[in-house]
């Protein structure tokens, strides 16, 4: 029987939860061969408001970027130099190290290709994969998994795509069923004993014979997902290897997907997400608004990965926001909606130390629509490479109807 | 619960238990679940209570006891009719409610001056502005104006403790560090604040302080001292308390036990009360009032279908509570002087409403909008070379904010048929539309100087220069398109009857907004009188919101709720606090967003805490009946449960529930070992109520099986 990377989760889960604690029906049989390594799990980190990519990681070689920013560029002196060219934001300190070390790699003048300069449909077709089309209801990331069940269909248990957050997001809505929570230690129904109460089951009953089609589908998963939780007994959590976590809203979600992969529950894909980057005005420049939003985001992702320590090599996570913000600063000191943007790939298996994808330039003839940084490279290219080498979702039409990507043109970062 | 007794209890017997079989065909117990099939309405329409019933699940935050036969009495269409007009509705109660927060009722100039931001404190220690001369608000100003200067201090000590902890620290990080928090106006280690106002006795307060390291572990108001003030009239206790100096007050306030905290409250009228929570933290005082008040009115208020189009208009028009410091003042008239009075009216009143409202314009930036073009920027391109090392060098402009979200998400919507050059074009037309001095609470200015000059164009019509009245143009434009009638009644069908509103239906109140001149009213009338809303296949198919399923379950258990913040806290917890969506789009009316497993948990752990009076401050009597009645027989799991499923779901409960439910209750023993509530964690402020004694068995096992009815499956739905 090969060793297949599920079969290693779901051992793992196992091995913490006790047979007792997974629902055979859960446990979806047929083991077979995958494309990808053993044991690769991905993070899905979004940015929600629009980062401004061009203050993250900084053209600092590009006149018409200081001409364009007067208040709120990034002087040459402050950036964190990366490759002599482009340099991180000086908040992003806790990314320099993982850069230089070769786990992060990034790539710039990325995002989706829509044109749309809405938050909310611009979001939706990231998460749904499907650029400038409405009706898809189902996200990139749940058809990734319904890609690697078709190529090796396997073990998986409830915590087998988990969101960090009061919902399941948009990416990972569909078929394969995906878990919400925002407090891993409050998850538990009727008090955190060692053995569910007698309320707890009677509950649990209770969904379970409905027939409410879909709260029976959500109480069974709530009532597993607690009781796989219960065994691996999260409040007695810390982090590792000194991971100090900043005490922030994106800090916790971090903290407890690190929780939640070290706990081995069987965890492949997690997602999270982190408010604040809509910077309309006084978005600061070295110091600030968005300088506080990107402390907080590279300390938190430097925590997350310290804390995982030996595998943070069966890790990969990746940034994405819904488009980039305008080229020049707004008349109110921050910038507006705009095209292209950043993405930070980091983990074990990364090739990092590089800005990938090829730079458009600044002048303003090569800005998108005479405002944003124009895009050169499409998302999907980035994710589908992602999905492939570590989920092994090998069917890349279904992840991304329509973009048909050639895995040729992959830019080889994982 | 007495009425629930005779007809009433009979009639939804004779619905839950025997259903005529004709009734029994159309309407299988089994709920449909959403997304299900979509019904044939012409041959399964709702009838009888089921009509009654749909009618209060939807036009109202949930069914009370006795509300179906209120309804029954009084004829479904006039029911409705009543709703659409509330001045016709006796709101005395909600009035006897509403006046426990006076400071909901004043302006927000009077609450800002009253309770001052803590953007108004910095004022204050800037020299911006004094304090009041009356004892009780220089008190809630002083003592304010220690915690903020205690902070700054406190912070700057800490940064200068790190960086002489690490003197390598790249230049970038000490300049971080220094201008860490934008907002506040950093206290710098070195002088002394220069404001007018004492930054001596602030200074002596902080020695006091750092030489009495034990304060705080021991009790800071001895027994005698707690009993005088106990011994005072309320008004001379407020009196007492607003002489306590800081820290001395604040380390007093937090001594105090719950019990003890009661019997100080003991006696205080509403505004005395308020008093003290400003003498504590006036802006905290505000914001709770703020969430507290809308609670209550959803709960209490019996204009609900006023209550449920307020809230959906405060969605559709989302802002968010902390956009700054200034915003939940600005919010108490937001819902009371620009939403409400609209909420059943013509729609271009009300968006025009929050168009001027300063809470839409500061949460969208328009406030921070410039014509490129306009007096004030040629001004301050004149005037640059007297700003040489002014960090802007670059005129102000326009933001795009306001402009764009007008048209995205409150008018046209998404797909209206604009361009980002209207995007655009509509900021320009609403540049010089502001606000009046934001940081006293001043209302909404036009700004003829920031206005940009010219001619506007926008979605192919063209708006002549003419200063505010452009903006009027606009706003009449939009809510005048035929895009605005569809957007609006789609939005409104989605959440009156189903998440996948029928296309007909929504083109039908579309062609009522239109011929009406955008009569909210007309256009709900129209949805109540079409068959969509009738049909038996949506009937109980919309999942409640964690808004509406928290009210739902007050309002049904009959709760007296005394302190409404274990409720804000669940909602926080269940991810729709109110007011607290960042994003401009609000939060979602579909089941997608709010069925899944951490949802569940918290929906559960709720019912069970609200059920067995575990929320601080909110009470339920289960056994009012049984107790009042020495006639009522012995109650048995099967009596109590017979009483309770009325009670809390009208409509009927699932055979699954009730046998779950029964089962559990019949194992209950005396010793139960059950631990409902632990997980909805007590807000800081629930000290302040009294522990009552323990329930009794009969008691205890009311409220087991009220918390497995109100988290069943079918409490979830509506």
């Amino acid at each position: 029987m090969p060793l297949t990377r599920r079969f290693f989760l779901h051992k793992g889960a196992l091995a913490i939860a006790g047979t007792a604690a997974i629902p055979s029906f859960l446990v979806r049989s047929v083991l077979a061969e995958s494309a990808a390594r053993p044991g690769q799990r991905l993070v899905v980190i979004f940015q929600r408001g629009a980062a401004d990519g061009l203050n993250v990681v900084v053209p600092y070689r590009e006149k018409n970027y200081y001409a364009m920013r007067p208040t709120i560029a990034i002087p040459q002196s402050q950036v964190l130099d990366l490759d002599g060219f482009f340099g991180l934001h000086p908040s992003l300190a806790s990314f320099k190290p993982l850069y230089d070390q070769g786990h992060l790699a990034i790539v710039h003048a990325c995002g989706s290709p829509s044109m749309s300069r809405s938050h909310f449909d611009a979001q939706d077709y990231m998460e749904s994969g499907t650029p400038d089309v409405k009706s898809t209801q189902t996200g990139w990331l749940n058809r990734a998994l319904q890609a690697e069940d078709i190529c090796c269909r396997e073990h998986y248990t409830a915590f087998r795509a988990v969101a960090l957050g009061p919902e399941v997001p948009l990416t990972l809505a569909g078929k394969v069923p995906a878990l919400a929570l925002d407090n891993v230690n409050g998850f538990t129904v009727a008090g955190r004993g060692p053995t569910p109460s007698p309320v707890a089951d009677a509950f649990q009953a209770m969904y379970a014979d409905s027939g409410d089609r879909i709260f029976h589908t959500a109480g069974d998963e709530t009532f597993d997902a607690v009781k796989m939780l219960r065994a691996a007994d999260p409040a007695q959590y810390q982090p590792a290897n000194g991971a100090a976590y900043p005490n922030s809203e994106f800090g916790n979600s971090m903290k407890q997907i690190a929780q939640l992969l070290k706990a081995n529950l069987g965890v492949e894909a997690a997602f999270t997400d982190v408010t604040g980057w809509d910077t309309h005005h006084a978005q600061g420049g070295v110091d600030g608004q968005l300088a506080n939003r990107l402390r907080d985001f590279s300390d938190s992702i430097g925590a997350f990965w310290r804390d995982l320590g030996d595998q943070a090599g069966n890790v990969t996570l990746v940034t994405m926001s819904e488009f980039g913000r305008t080229a020049h600063e707004n008349g109110t000191g921050g910038t507006d909606h705009g095209h292209a943007n950043a993405m930070f790939v980091l983990g074990g298996g990364v090739k990092g130390g590089k800005v990938y994808g090829r730079w458009p330039g600044l002048d303003n003839d090569q800005l998108n629509q005479g405002r944003d940084l124009a895009l050169t490279t499409d998302y999907r290219q980035v994710l589908g490479e992602v999905v492939t080498r570590t989920l092994g979702a090998e069917n890349l039409n279904i992840v991304f109807p329509g973009a048909t990507l050639d895995p040729s043109r992959f830019l080889r970062l994982v | 619960m007495q009425f629930l007794k005779g007809p009433l209890a009979a009639l939804l017997c004779f619905v839950l238990c025997a259903p005529p079989p004709a009734l029994a065909a159309q309407d299988p117990p089994d709920r449909p679940a959403a997304g299900s099939g979509r019904p044939q309405y012409e041959s399964t329409q709702l009838h009888g209570d089921r009509r009654i019933l749909q009618a209060l699940d939807r036009f109202t935050f949930g069914p009370r006891p006795g509300d179906v036969e209120a309804v029954r009495a009084m004829g479904l269409d006039k029911w409705f009719d009543s709703q659409l007009h509330p001045d016709s509705i006796d709101e005395s109660p909600l009035f006897t409610h509403l006046a426990q927060f006076p400071a909901m009722q004043s302006s927000v100039q009077d609450v800002l001056a009253r309770y001052p931001s803590n953007a108004l404190i910095r004022r204050i220690i800037n020299g911006r502005a004094a304090v009041p001369q009356d004892p009780i608000e220089s008190a809630i100003y002083e003592n304010q104006i220690y915690r903020i200067e205690a902070r700054q201090r406190n912070k700057a000590n800490r940064l200068q403790a790190q960086n002489q902890a690490s003197p390598s620290n790249a230049p970038g990080n000490s300049m971080n560090a220094a201008t860490a928090d934008q907002n506040a106006s950093m206290a710098q280690p070195g002088p002394a604040p220069s404001g007018p106002m004492n930054a001596a006795p602030g200074d002596a307060m902080q020695m006091a302080a750092d030489d009495a390291p034990a304060a705080g572990s021991q009790p800071a108001l001895d027994e005698p001292t707690f009993r005088d003030l106990l011994a005072l009239s309320p008004a001379d206790r407020v009196q007492r308390l607003a002489s306590i100096r800081e820290p001395q007050f604040d380390e007093m306030m937090k001594s105090l036990r719950p019990p003890q905290r009661a019997r100080l409250m003991d006696g205080l009228t509403p505004a005395q009360k308020e008093i003290v929570g400003a003498l504590e933290n006036p802006e905290r005082m505000v914001g709770e009032e703020l969430l507290s008040e809308r609670l209550m009115c959803d709960i209490y208020s019996n204009a609900q279908l006023l209550e449920v189009m307020t809230d959906f208009w405060l969605n559709h028009f989302n802002i968010y509570l902390r956009k700054n410091e200034q915003m939940p003042y600005y919010l108490v008239s937001y819902e009371r002087d620009t939403i409400r009075p609209h909420a059943l009216g013509k729609f271009e009143d009300l968006l025009e409403a929050v168009a001027h409202s300063p809470a839409m314009l500061i949460y969208l930036d328009n406030t921070e909008s410039v014509g490129p073009d306009s007096i004030a920027a040629e001004r301050f391109k004149r005037t640059a070379w007297r700003r040489p090392n002014a960090k802007r060098q670059d005129p102000p402009g326009i933001n795009e904010n306001y402009g764009r979200e007008l048209m995205e998400l409150h008018t046209v919507g998404v797909n209206g048929g604009y361009t980002q050059a209207d995007v655009i074009q509509a900021a320009r037309v609403l540049t010089g539309w502001g606000v009046d001095q934001p940081e006293l609470g001043g209302g909404f200015i036009f700004n003829p100087n920031r206005h940009e000059p010219g001619t506007k164009k926008v979605m192919g019509v063209k708006i002549k220069q003419n200063g505010e009245q452009e903006g009027e143009e606009l706003l009449h434009l939009l809510a005048t398109r035929p895009a605005t009638a569809q957007f609006l009644s789609r939005e409104l069908a989605i959440r009156f009857v189903s998440d996948n509103p029928p296309q007909p239906l929504v083109d039908r109140m579309a062609k009522t907004y239109m011929a009406t001149g955008g009569d909210i009213s007309a256009v709900l009338k129209t949805l109540f009188h079409s068959p969509e809303f009738w049909a038996s296949g949506d009937y109980h198919a919309k999942v409640k919101t964690p808004l509406e399923y928290v009210v739902s379950a007050v309002r049904a258990s009959g709760a007296d709720v005394q302190n409404y913040l274990p409720l804000v806290n669940a909602l926080r917890i269940m991810g729709m606090m109110p007011y607290g969506c960042i994003p401009p789009n609000g939060y979602s009316w579909e089941a997608s967003a709010w069925v899944n497993s951490g949802d569940l948990v918290d929906r559960m752990n709720f019912a069970l805490a609200l059920a067995s009076n575990h929320l601080p401050g909110i009470r339920i009597d289960w056994a009012t009946e049984t107790n009042s009645n020495p006639d009522a027989p012995a109650p048995s799991p099967e009596t109590e449960e017979a009483r309770l499923i009325p009670l809390l779901l009208p409509g009927g409960a699932a055979e699954s529930t009730r046998t779950a439910a029964l089962d559990e209750f019949q194992k209950q023993s005396a010793q139960d070992d059950m631990r409902p509530g632990a997980d909805i964690e007590p807000v800081a402020d629930a000290r302040r109520f009294n522990r009552r004694p323990p329930p009794n068995a009969i008691e205890r096992e009311d409220q087991l099986l009220a918390g497995l009815l109100i988290g069943s499956p079918d409490f979830q739905r509506r």
